[in-house]
């Protein structure tokens, strides 16, 4: 989930999802389903969306419910999805960051609903993972809704950052505080949550704390990532200072004697990730509703009242023109 | 500076017509009269109104642009009967308008023009087809439909020389014809696009039963109309997007 301790260097404001109307959002599909699968879904009967099989496919369910909110302020959606690993090093990144986002994800939740302590437990013992089947069920439900999808490389926030960069698409859409390491010019978070969204401003980040890319790529490191451990008894504060006084990550470790195991392995996977530019995205979204209901109800045996409001609302969305269409 | 005096029936026609659409706008005053152009948040009903400087009893200005919470306002101008004059004057320090009823007086405290939503563009449409029609045949039409359904077709069969009106439910269905002897006016051109209810019976609610619309439709366009306030001294165009037509 990336550091948390990043947000008090971020610049963030509040906007309004009014003011979003006709941009494109590239969302970290990972990040925002691990929110639904933890934070709306778990409100719902298990029996709804488990199959006879025992196949949990809750996610059918956040899809359903989560899309929406987009098409109803006009925004489109591009799931950007984590790709393959390459090698056995990235695979361990990989690894930790799957579990800690689990892990952070589920204590948010308990901790924001005061939940008892056997409901807290009964949610730690389903463990929501990414099955395969969700991954899975997810592109299939993606597809029929002809919502467009990337896939990754490697990081799908990675990608995600990217293809705002490339101007393909205006805005990462991540919980992740990450998106402004990996340069995300403008990052929206809590597209899930009820309230209005949160922008992150990478340029007035920078602007802010007198750093350049690197610098804050280094500061981070210094504080800790989903790849290291930071440097003991070093906040933002101290990191942004350090980077100012010694240069960069190599000068602040001279400095202080000090090691991060694969420090140039990490600045890369945020100064330089490996991302493909191969991106074709279809943004004229026209959903098969048909093929999407018998995908969720019949195929994979949601409970049709489940998901009945959330459909109605995307036709809905959808099938209504704006009048910007003619200006 | 901005001072005037209207009889509460003709502001009230005014506000309510914007007021379906939107709960804050923007009021131009010009020298000849007000203006206001708002669109909804969805970005899909539109309204253009006109309130000429002739609708009022007396008007005086020297331009601006001021915000106002719209319930709010048309509670002011509810508590007057319909024939009672209602003087608005606008206080440029307190950015406050005074509001005066027949002894009763309130100030109510405008909004920021820059924190309301900015005014759309007017949408450039080429329609084909123009029907002059009765406002109680709009309220007939859109009644009928909200029987069936929650979207209504609205259309003109050139060869034939009608208007026409379709709703299609789930189980029931309704169609309406209207031939050149019912309409005022007929423009013929072939033409039919799909609208949602829930916005047209906002419109339909705003305009009087004796008003003449002027109703322009075109193959999957936006449906344009247009009709008089004020005896005249003043008019609303709305601007309503089409529905994608799924077959």
């Amino acid at each position: 989930m990336g550091n948390a301790d990043i947000r008090s260097l971020a610049a963030i404001s509040e906007v309004e999802f009014d003011d979003l109307a006709g941009s494109v959002v590239a969302v970290d599909a990972h990040n925002w389903l691990y929110r639904y699968l933890t934070t709306t879904v778990k409100f719902t009967r298990d029996d709804a969306y488990t199959t006879a099989d025992g196949e949990e496919v809750a996610n059918l369910i956040g899809v359903v419910q989560g899309l929406p909110k987009f098409f109803e302020h006009d925004i489109t959606p591009v799931f950007v999805f984590d790709g393959g690993v390459t090698d056995l090093k990235s695979e361990e990144v990989d690894e930790r960051r799957e579990q800690r986002e689990q892990y952070e994800a589920e204590l948010e939740t308990a901790k924001a609903e005061g939940e008892d302590s056997a409901r807290i437990a009964t949610l730690q013992s389903r463990t929501q993972r990414l099955t395969d089947t969700i991954h899975e069920t997810t592109r299939g439900l993606l597809a029929r809704l002809d919502v467009p999808v990337v896939e990754a490389p490697a990081e799908g926030e990675a990608q995600a950052a990217h293809m705002a960069r490339t101007g393909v698409a205006d805005y990462v859409g991540s919980e992740d505080y990450d998106a402004l390491l990996l340069g995300a010019p403008h990052t929206l978070r809590q597209l899930t949550s009820k309230g209005s969204p949160e922008l992150m401003d990478f340029e007035a980040t920078l602007a802010e704390h007198d750093l350049t890319w690197e610098g804050l790529v280094d500061a981070g490191i210094l504080m800790g990532t989903d790849f290291n451990d930071g440097l003991d008894g070093v906040g933002p504060k101290t990191a942004v200072k350090l980077i100012g006084e010694h240069g960069d990550l190599w000068g602040t470790l001279d400095a202080r004697d000090e090691y991060i195991e694969g420090a140039d392995l990490i600045r890369e996977l945020f100064l330089d990730p490996d991302v493909t530019d191969g991106v074709d995205v279809d943004l004229d979204i026209d959903p098969d509703m048909d093929a999407a209901k018998a995908y969720v109800t019949e195929e994979w045996a949601v409970a049709p009242d489940e998901v009945e409001r959330g459909f109605e609302r995307i036709e809905e969305s959808l099938v209504q023109t704006g009048l910007d269409r003619w200006t | 500076m901005f001072k005037a005096i209207v009889s509460a029936d003709t502001l009230g026609d005014a506000l309510d017509s914007v007021s379906v659409l939107v709960d804050e706008c923007k009021i131009r005053l010009e020298d000849d009269g007000l203006s206001i152009r708002a669109v909804d948040p969805a970005n899909v009903g539109m309204v253009d109104l006109s309130l000429s400087a002739a609708a009022f009893e007396s008007y005086e200005t020297d331009g601006g642009v001021i915000g106002v919470n719209l319930s709010r306002l048309e509670e002011f101008v509810g508590m007057a009967d319909s024939d009672q004059l209602v003087e608005l004057e606008l206080d440029e320090e307190t950015r406050k308008l005074h509001i005066q009823i027949e002894g009763l007086e309130g100030t109510l405290a405008l909004i920021d023009p820059d924190s309301i939503r900015q005014e759309p563009d007017l949408p450039d449409l080429d329609l084909s087809a123009e029907v002059a029609i009765e406002g109680a045949d709009i309220d007939r039409a859109v009644t009928a439909a909200d029987m069936v359904s929650d979207h209504i077709a609205l259309g003109v069969d050139a060869d034939a020389e009608l208007f026409y009106v379709d709703a299609e439910g789930d189980t029931d269905d309704v169609h309406l014809e209207l031939t050149t002897e019912d309409l005022i006016a007929l423009t013929p051109g072939d033409a039919r696009s799909l609208f949602s209810l829930d916005y047209l019976k906002d419109m339909d609610k705003a305009i009087p039963s004796d008003a003449e619309v002027t109703m322009e439709v075109g193959e999957e366009f936006p449906v344009k109309m247009h009709f008089d306030i004020a005896e005249g001294n003043g008019n609303v165009t709305y601007m309503l997007a089409p529905r994608i037509q799924s077959d």
